[in-house]
């Protein structure tokens, strides 16, 4: 029985999501590797050297409609037991439409897999309970997977890499991208990141939540938000950590007036080390700290980054 | 445009849910309100009617009784008509429930007489957080299917929708019928006024029968996440002393 794994390409490299799924897939079955765009024979090149093959798809035109089509080709040929994604946007738009034309079944977000009794298990209620859940026996096992809970694999013996091609029907393309706005040119790598320092509501003004980020570029780390600071207009919604922000795993995360709420803090329990400033004893986030600070960030941060500035001799 | 918002009622979503005794969600007690981004959905379909005209009709499948506040709230927003589905869809997975719904929707339309242009669903729920409902209906109902719209308009020939992505929006072009997820546009759902709330209690909701639907995940069972231990709270009148404590312990666990 065979996995396939949807390969994401981000800039020309594989996703980071994508080398997770790559070592779950691994577990569970023979894995096989998709790649579909234009130009992919780097990206290509680069998941076989994780020893797994390749099948790469040259497509023009990609959108959700045709990686559907294409996708749903290769299972018709290949077979598969599991079909897996990593847990991204586009992840989780294919995932469910790729099983639901093969009248398979999809589970989201997964965290842990059981591969010998074949429970995964996911979060629901903002992360408060958990599920076990079990596919049907006889039917397309369609998973996507949330980023940081599965180790990324290494490197292994060079794979073979396939090149088929499929030709897109035009009633399969339903929907037509017209225009691709940019608002927001940064680039953040919250999922990779070592450090991640997030500001919230009590930093007050976008002046105060410059101090979060002058912490997180001494410390060589990446800003991170809570959805009231975003709609606060203080950062973008690109630096959101939670439900419907990113799930962070670094080594080191301090929030900064933010009061963790649990749509929030499901997105940073698999942090290293978690530092909680907060003027209100009793907020959430204490439970979740490992190291808490009673105290207003307007006192405690000017200090805690002169202390920083002092150990980096600036 | 004749619009269906699709919606779920949810325990609310500031309430912690943790595990009864008998090691399921402990959901009880908590109040049921209107999945979040269902209410974006539904906002997002009254601004278009008032802008443009056509109906708004809401719907959602549960117990009867249970879901009916639910749908008043929303005919007091603003929908035109609600209708219920009534069947027990607490154990049912994503492929049971949207198979549920489709032919829910068949049954609404027969009723109407008429079909729907566009469908909108929340791009999740915040107890099962599954997204997946939305893309489900739109490969049974074989339409075009967008997540994540934060806004559509229709032309003479096409569906124009707003898709929020990482670093801004796409600009997407489809035909109509077609199911949208919506997700938080840049404006908050409205408070109904009291006069629209009292005149949506006395609205009548057809009740549909509806039939089971068969699971392909089955549910083993609930766990807890591994509670993190809080650790060492330090707590000083001045900031200096506070911080001289954490850097002694960030060193000492050489995270500095
Ligand atoms: C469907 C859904 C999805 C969501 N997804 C997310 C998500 O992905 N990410 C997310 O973050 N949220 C998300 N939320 C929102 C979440 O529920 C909270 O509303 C949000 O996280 C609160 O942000 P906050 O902690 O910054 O603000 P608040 O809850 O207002 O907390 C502010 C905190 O700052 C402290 N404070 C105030 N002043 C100071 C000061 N001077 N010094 C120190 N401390 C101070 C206060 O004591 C308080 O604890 C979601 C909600 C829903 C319904």
């Amino acid at each position: 029985m065979k996995t396939l794994i949807y390969i994401e390409i981000e800039n020309g490299n594989i996703q980071n999501g994508s080398l997770e799924i790559m070592s779950l897939a691994k577990t569970l079955s023979d894995p096989c590797a998709v790649v579909i765009g234009s130009d992919v024979d780097n990206a290509s090149d680069a998941v076989s050297a994780y020893g797994i093959p390749v099948i790469e798809v040259p497509c023009d035109k990609v959108s959700d409609d045709a990686e559907v089509f294409i996708l749903n080709q290769i299972i018709k040929d290949e077979k598969p037991e599991y079909v897996l994604f990593a847990g991204t946007l586009k992840g989780k738009d294919l995932a469910p439409r790729v099983a639901a034309r093969n009248d398979g079944a999809c589970i989201t977000d997964v965290i842990k897999a059981d591969t010998e009794n074949g429970v995964f298990t996911r979060p629901a209620f903002g992360g408060t309970v958990l599920e076990n859940l079990k596919f049907s026996a006889d039917t397309l096992k369609v998973m996507t997977v949330r980023s940081g809970s599965f180790e990324k694999l290494t490197q292994g013996e060079k794979a073979e890499v396939t090149k088929k091609e499929y030709a897109l029907p035009e009633d399969a393309l339903k929907v037509i991208l017209k225009d691709s706005v940019k608002e927001i040119s940064e680039k953040v790598d919250l999922e990779g990141a070592n450090v991640v320092i997030a500001g919230g509501r009590g930093m007050g003004s976008k002046e105060g939540f410059a101090m979060v980020e002058e912490l997180a570029s001494l410390l060589g780390g990446e800003v991170g938000a809570t959805r009231a600071a975003v709609d606060e207009e203080w950062t973008t919604r690109i630096h959101q950590v939670g439900q419907s922000g990113k799930n962070i795993a670094p080594k080191l995360y301090i929030a900064c007036g933010l009061s963790g709420a649990m749509q929030h803090v499901s997105g940073i329990t698999s942090s290293g080390f978690i530092v909680a400033i907060n003027k209100d004893e009793d907020a959430p986030i204490f439970d979740v700290a490992d190291l808490g600070i009673v105290g207003r960030c307007e006192d405690i941060l000017p200090v805690l980054i002169d202390e920083i500035k002092k150990l980096k001799g600036l | 445009m004749k619009i269906l918002v699709l919606i779920k009622q949810v325990p609310d979503d500031v309430v912690k849910v943790s595990l009864s005794d008998e090691k399921t969600p402990d959901i009880k007690n908590i109040e049921k309100i209107v999945n979040a981004m269902d209410t974006y959905a539904m906002e997002m379909a009254v601004r278009e009617m008032e802008a443009n005209g056509g109906e708004v009709v809401v719907a959602s499948i549960g117990d009867k009784d249970e879901i009916r506040p639910s749908l008043v709230q929303e005919i007091a927003v603003g929908a035109n008509r609600a209708y219920i589905g009534n069947l027990d869809v607490s154990g049912a997975d994503e492929a049971a429930l949207s198979a549920e719904l489709l032919s829910f929707i068949r049954k609404i339309e027969e009723q109407e007489g008429s079909a729907f242009d566009l469908i909108l669903t929340g791009k999740e729920s915040t107890d099962e957080i599954s997204s997946q409902v939305g893309a489900l209906l739109a490969e049974k109902l074989s339409v075009p299917f967008v997540s994540s719209a934060i806004g559509f308009t229709k032309t003479d020939a096409a569906l124009i929708v707003k898709k929020e992505t990482e670093e801004g929006y796409d600009v997407l072009e489809t035909t109509l019928p077609a199911v949208l997820s919506v997700t938080k546009p840049e404006y908050d759902p409205r408070y109904p006024s009291l006069k629209n709330k009292m005149k949506a209690r006395k609205a009548e909701i057809p009740v549909i029968e509806l039939e089971k639907a068969e699971n392909k995940v089955t549910l083993t069972g609930y766990d807890e996440p591994a509670k993190r231990e809080a650790g060492v709270k330090i707590k000083e009148k001045e900031a200096q002393d506070a911080v001289q404590k954490a850097m002694a312990i960030l060193k000492e666990a050489r995270l500095v």
